[in-house]
């Protein structure tokens, strides 16, 4: 009786949810059509309302790179918070100078439709894009980029574009080489504005405590061979003075190739130009052009054994932290500001992060920035990945003005790059700088402004005539002027913008074409995005045990076989087909 | 009759209501997605109307070279976990349970049940720091006793091993307050009878205690079971490193670098099904033995 009564029971219950699950599932359908029908019939009477209404007063449409809505248009977009950088008082990521610059100039109000951290701007715009909502513009990357124009979601924009972008708006897609144009045009059609590459701002240098060199009475390094040896000096010969060996050579973490203590400039030394982050997507590669004229994958060449073989002995002799492989970017930052390791490659951006407040902080720490160098007489080339974009501003093909974006980019640029206007770049409020540029709902830039500035700023210190010097460039002018005058807090400031400092080198590379780009400047190739991801599993895992002995040197190619059999030689043939081989 | 007993019984099967529908919307709901493990799906495009490519992802996880020893790893480490999981409480118990002090007893307990509710991301970062060969506390004591320093986390004969280990002692705590639960649930007239007839502390234990938590034993080892494809996420992913791969690459890792972070969706969807479809396997083979051997029922 008890039983019968439960199995009842039991029977009741599923049936109950199987009704329950059948309602939920034709509810979900229905929301599904209901989706598609109220977007398409959404859109349009929200847009026939702005335009239909003050049909009256002064209508105004810009036909060209300026002019005014009249009455103003919204357009709408999605934003990824900075959630380090602190706000000025009364500025949200909503309202700020830039958006009321855009309502009161351009007549354009944009509205952020939603706002993640930067951790989850990704996932979130993965649902957006899945949603098919899509705001009128939004910040992807290049895979997402790739994914669009497959879908056919987002708009050509070959047209606006020449009708709407600005001469200056125009030499950020067009300069150096028309690198950003060539990889935001498919098929002959604009389908994208890229926010960066273009320009070699991720080369690297050869960063050296400067203080420990001279302790032991060394010379910065002219060639790989000084390199090698400065790591083992350092190791070995106490370069801290403090009579305990307690010191690295060189500075190297799980993220093999990374801009702070990555690989990449130590491989560049040897002319070897692999590229392939532990934590990457597998799919930015490096392609270098073979005797034959196909493109062949940097990573397995033997100068990349070469190299290797170096790392290893390196690390059999101590110069490199035992556990690399275990600690992230944060803890090897956080061996070298406490003054156990000596050297580092790494990319401009290192004085600012991590090693910033050492000079002031540890009495006696300075280091120098010093350009790669190579293991024989050919010079060394810094590689780059910077010539393709990583990111992309795509507008809906739902949007009603696909012009919008570039007009707020015209006035972007302008602000930044034109008629530099430092409020728009950052504002101080009680002594305290606060950024703005962040702020802008579109970015973009000139390749090779900094370096450009970095010239300037020194010209000036030269002759001691500042008049030639833009508000953005007066102000690192100010910065190196404070350090010189003592100011300890301005030391990153001067390595950015002093003479010898980061951009001078970085222009250096330029003009010396000592930049190493891929051959390969098409977007990724399906077998990259399907197999690129194990693939560079695979190569990490080579590397690591390489570097620490666990594997002997000749495992090399017994991988570079194994990269070609298993996916490889498909991402060959599609690269060397795509016709973007240069 | 019937009618009455509804009337009564009204109540509770509204409240039952809100339950079933979170159920039906996160776990029921979502099946629905299954569907991405057997098609190119392109977020754009919807699971609707992305391309269909049938067992194409399955073929693909099959032929590569790694799968096989990511499925060896998996199994080893959470038939470890399973195992030191099983005992370690239940010892743990048994021996609490002895325990005549009431304040010592309640501390230990408190104390071991803490590392449970700390996340991985801080278990991790202390256990970095403890197994550290160069300053690590653990290696400092295996070198006053004269051992090798051993590289735990970098070393992939060790890493497994680390993760059991590790594994068992954040949650051995919690298995323990379960099983002493059990224990205290013993019917204490049992204990005065096995008294009278001469039974010492051991005795009492082996006859009276044991085989009273036999059936929480066997529940809780079944359900572990259903797990034996879940070697643990969280630990793992904040733990290993590209040189641990080869021994502590678990699916669920596997599948989140190759598959979500690289927005392969549709691979990682197809590991995810194959690993449900294994563990319901798993879990339906442990459910009868259960209820062959112990007469254990859940219906």
């Amino acid at each position: 009786m008890e039983l019968k009564k439960a199995k009842a029971k039991v029977k009741g219950s599923a049936m109950l949810s199987l009704l329950l699950l059948m309602t939920t599932v034709t509810a979900c359908t229905n929301s599904d059509n209901g989706n598609a029908s109220t977007n398409a019939s959404n859109s349009p009477s929200a847009t026939t309302s702005t335009e239909g209404s003050p049909a009256a007063s002064t209508n105004s449409v810009p036909n060209g790179p300026e002019g005014k809505y009249d009455p103003p248009i919204e357009v709408t977009t999605v934003r990824s918070l900075n959630q380090a950088a602190e706000l000025a008082p009364g500025d949200t990521y909503d309202e700020n100078i830039w958006t009321k610059t855009f309502e009161s100039d351009l007549g354009i109000k944009v509205k952020n439709t939603w706002k993640v951290n930067a951790e989850q701007y990704q996932n979130k715009i993965a649902v957006t894009m899945a949603s098919g909502d899509m705001p009128d513009f939004m910040n992807v990357d290049a895979q997402q980029f790739q994914i669009l124009v497959q879908a056919g979601t987002i708009a050509d924009l070959t047209d606006v574009y020449a009708k709407y972008a600005s001469d200056l708006t125009k030499s950020s897609f067009e300069g150096s080489n028309s690198l950003r144009l060539k990889a935001a045009t498919i098929d002959g059609k604009i389908m994208g504005i890229p926010a960066d590459g273009g320009e070699a701002a991720d080369t690297q240098l050869i960063y050296i405590r400067k203080d420990w060199l001279n302790n032991l009475g060394l010379q910065p390094p002219k060639t790989m061979d000084d390199v090698i040896n400065i790591a083992m000096a350092f190791t070995k010969n106490d370069p801290d003075k403090n009579g305990k060996n307690d010191t690295y050579g060189l500075s190297l973490d799980n993220n093999l190739f990374n801009g702070w203590s990555g690989l990449d400039g130590f491989f560049n030394g040897y002319h070897a130009y692999p590229f392939n982050p532990t934590k990457g997507t597998g799919t930015s590669l490096n392609f270098i052009k073979g005797a034959d004229g196909k493109a062949q994958w940097a990573d397995v060449q033997p100068e990349v054994k070469t190299a290797l073989g170096k790392l290893a002995d390196l690390f059999k002799q101590g110069a490199i932290y035992p556990e690399f492989s275990v600690i992230d970017g944060n803890k090897s930052a956080e061996l070298v500001t406490s003054g156990k390791v000596g050297m580092t490659f790494g990319a401009f951006w290192v004085p600012t992060w991590p090693i910033n407040n050492m000079y002031k902080d540890v009495p006696g720490a300075d280091w120098g920035i010093y350009p790669l160098v190579s293991s024989d007489d050919q010079p060394a080339l810094s590689q780059s990945m910077g010539g393709l974009p990583s990111h992309y501003f795509v507008v809906s093909k739902k949007s009603k003005h696909p012009e919008a974006p570039f007009l707020l980019l015209n006035t972007y640029i302008e602000k930044i790059y034109g008629h530099f206007d430092k409020n728009y770049h950052t504002v101080t409020v009680d002594g305290k700088d606060y950024g703005e540029f962040g702020l802008a709902p579109i970015n973009g830039g000139l390749p090779g402004n900094n370096p450009r500035a970095a010239a300037a700023v020194q010209a000036a210190k030269k002759s001691g005539d500042t008049s030639a010097l833009n508000d953005e460039q007066k102000n690192y002018y100010d910065q190196v002027a404070k350090f010189e005058a003592g100011d300890a807090t301005m030391w990153a400031a001067n390595k950015l913008w002093a003479e010898g400092g980061v951009f001078s080198l970085l222009g250096q590379y330029v003009d010396n074409k000592q930049v190493f780009t891929s051959t390969y400047v098409g977007n990724p190739t399906p077998t990259m995005i399907a197999k690129g991801p194990s693939l560079r599993d695979e190569e990490v895992k080579m590397m690591t045990s390489i570097i620490m002995g666990s594997k002997p040197l000749d495992y090399f190619d017994e991988w570079a076989a194994n990269w070609l059999a298993s996916g490889g030689q498909s991402i060959l043939d599609e690269v060397n087909a795509s016709g973007m081989v240069q | 009759m019937s009618r009455r007993n509804w009337r009564l019984e009204l109540p509770l099967h509204l409240m039952l209501v809100p339950g079933i529908i979170v159920v039906l919307l996160f776990s029921y709901g979502p099946m629905v997605g299954i569907v991405i493990a057997f098609e190119n799906f392109i977020p754009v495009k919807g699971i609707f109307r992305s391309e269909w490519v049938g067992l194409d992802h399955f073929r693909y996880i099959y032929n590569l070279s790694e799968t096989r020893g990511v499925l060896r790893n998996t199994v080893f480490i959470a038939f470890m976990k399973i195992i030191g999981g099983l005992f370690a409480p239940l010892v743990t118990a048994l021996l609490l349970n002895e325990i005549r002090k009431k304040f010592y007893k309640r501390s230990v307990q408190t104390i071991i049940y803490m590392p449970h509710f700390m996340s991985w991301v801080i278990m991790a970062g202390i256990l970095i720091d403890v197994l550290s060969p160069t300053s690590g506390i653990v290696n400092q004591v295996l070198g006053w006793l004269g051992f090798d320093k051993v590289f735990f986390l970098g070393n992939d004969k060790w890493f497994p091993y680390v993760l059991a280990i590790t594994d068992v002692l954040k949650e051995f705590g919690f298995g323990t307050v379960v099983y002493l639960a059990a224990i205290t649930a013993v019917n204490p007239s049992l204990y005065e009878a096995a008294v009278l007839d001469g039974a010492n502390r051991w005795k009492q234990t082996l006859h009276v205690t044991i085989p009273a938590i036999i059936p929480i034993t066997i529940l809780l080892t079944t359900l572990a079971l259903g797990n034996v494809l879940n070697a643990g996420f969280d630990q793992v992913f904040n733990l290993y490193n590209p040189s641990v791969y080869s021994t502590g690459d678990i699916l669920d890792t596997y599948v989140y670098r190759i598959g979500l972070a690289s927005a392969q969706y549709g691979v990682a969807t197809a590991v995810g099904l194959f690993k449900s479809v294994i563990s319901l396997v798993l879990i339906s083979l442990s459910y009868f033995l259960a209820y062959r051997f112990a007469n254990y029922r859940i219906f």
